[in-house]
């Protein structure tokens, strides 16, 4: 199920870049973004979406779910996305990382009530994300042009198609049960929320000091896939401009 | 400093011709790395030093909103040049624009910079700071990197990792720019300033109003 949403919005995001009216104006070109004018119609409507049905949701989950409830579905959500992140570890040769998320979704499984508590962290173990953006990074695929995908907001070839794999590695996606399009709507749903609720405060900051959002929206999504890629290491290639 | 405390404490325990070749390879060092290391540890001293004032202006509850916004800008300009990173935040419309817009527009971005980087570290308000190490990019460029520890945090989260990139080419170190979870604000600044003005046929004047209109707004 997740798998054949995130490739309808792949493909949704694709077909909506192919429809793009105006030719690409040099600057759009330089800033790898010559899908700008459909993207930012994109931007707009997800913004629409955000308003009027996210934000409200996530109000409400705030107000019935107390602080220490909203950490125990941010872990299980987390633990339900390590075998994802074990291949990705795998793939990318990170031998290190692979045993800390195997041994974090042992340990939290087991120890941790399935999950919901986070005793792998106790023990020194920390968590960390990846994907198969980040594994196609690392194998040497470049990022192609800025996207903006219809509900899944900022991404680029290269991340869209990781997403996309990412769903079709995920094992809860092979478990055939009766309840399993309601397990993979609330479990999608509850991953907005979580998101959505950690960063509410950054995107309003964002937003207040912005000139422009789009650009600034941007530019944070490619800095921070990068500093992911980077596996949160700082940049000292010479990628940062001289000044 | 790592090394140097490892190197001090090998010392203990070579033998004379051990020493000899620690010399030997100290000298080859200060001749090719020491410098950097050096400036390394200048460069972190300055960020824990500074950074550390400014978290506690903001922490201090006796000042009033003007005085701490004052004290917030006294301590920024001393910490940073924010003319070098007014001028990079305009890209390549830094060559286009006459002087006087010029000028205009380092004048408003300082006024832009200190509310916005006020507001920043406003929320970071009650947390210490940790450097945790440095990297040389070049002999006079270096990250430094740092954690802000929340001593409050129940959350089990890691710190919120913080790096500082200090220039030292001008004789003393100068911060030109910094990022929170790898995000760096000047380059932020310049995609979105000159994505601006792409679409505005390059006025800087529009600009400027722009950035004057949010700093108003955030010291409101």
């Amino acid at each position: 199920m997740r798998g054949f949403k995130a490739l309808i919005a792949g493909l949704c995001g694709l077909v909506l870049a192919g429809c793009a009216s105006t030719p690409p104006t040099p600057e759009q070109i330089a800033n790898n973004d010559p899908y700008e004018a459909t993207n930012r119609q994109t931007m707009v409507f997800n913004g629409k979406i955000d308003r009027y049905v996210v934000i409200p949701t996530v109000g409400v989950y705030f107000l019935l779910v107390p602080e220490g409830g909203r950490r125990g579905v941010h872990n299980f959500l987390g633990n339900l996305s390590l075998p994802t992140i074990f291949v990705n570890d795998l793939l990318q040769g990170e031998v290190k990382r692979a045993g800390q998320s195997a041994a974090r979704l042992v340990i939290n499984t087991g120890f941790g009530f399935g999950g919901f508590f986070d005793p792998a962290r106790k023990m020194g173990i920390p968590g960390h994300g990846e994907d198969f953006g980040q594994t196609l990074s690392v194998w040497g695929a470049g990022e192609g042009p800025y996207l903006i995908l219809p509900f899944f907001g900022p991404s680029n070839p290269r991340d869209t198609s990781g997403l996309v794999t990412d769903a079709l590695i995920d094992p809860t996606n092979f478990i055939r049960f009766k309840q399993h399009l309601w397990w993979a709507g609330t479990r999608e749903y509850f991953t907005y929320l979580d998101l959505r609720g950690q960063t509410y405060q950054t995107i309003q900051g964002v937003q207040r000091s912005s000139v422009d959002y789009y650009s600034s929206l941007r530019s944070l999504y490619r800095q921070l896939r990068n500093n992911d890629i980077r596996n949160g290491h700082p940049d000292t290639s010479q990628d940062l401009p001289d000044f | 400093m790592a090394e140097r405390l490892a190197m001090a404490s090998m010392n203990k325990n070579l033998p004379r011709r051990g020493v000899l070749a620690l010399g030997l390879a100290l000298g080859a060092m200060s001749w090719m790395g020491l410098p950097a290391f050096a400036a390394g540890s200048v460069a972190e001293n300055f960020v824990e030093k500074n950074v550390q004032k400014g978290l506690a202006v903001l922490n201090n509850k006796s000042l009033s909103t003007e005085q701490r916004r004052t004290q917030f800008e006294t301590l920024l300009l001393g910490l940073t040049d924010l003319k070098r990173i007014a001028d990079f935040t305009l890209g390549q419309y830094r060559r286009t624009a006459s002087p006087a817009d010029v000028a205009a527009f380092e004048a408003a971005f300082q006024n832009y910079a200190v509310a916005v980087y006020q507001s920043y570290f406003a929320n970071y308000a009650g947390q210490t700071l940790k450097v945790t190490g440095s990297q040389a990019r070049s002999a006079d460029d270096f990250i430094v990197q740092t954690v802000l520890i929340n001593p409050g945090d129940r959350s089990g989260q890691p710190p919120l990792q913080v790096d500082f990139r200090v220039r030292t080419d001008t004789g003393k170190p100068t911060v030109t720019d910094f990022s929170v979870s790898g995000i760096f604000l000047a380059l932020e600044e310049r995609d979105q300033f000159t994505s601006f003005l792409g679409q505005n046929g390059g006025n800087v004047r529009l600009l400027i109003t722009h950035l004057n209109d949010l700093a108003k707004q955030f010291k409101n």
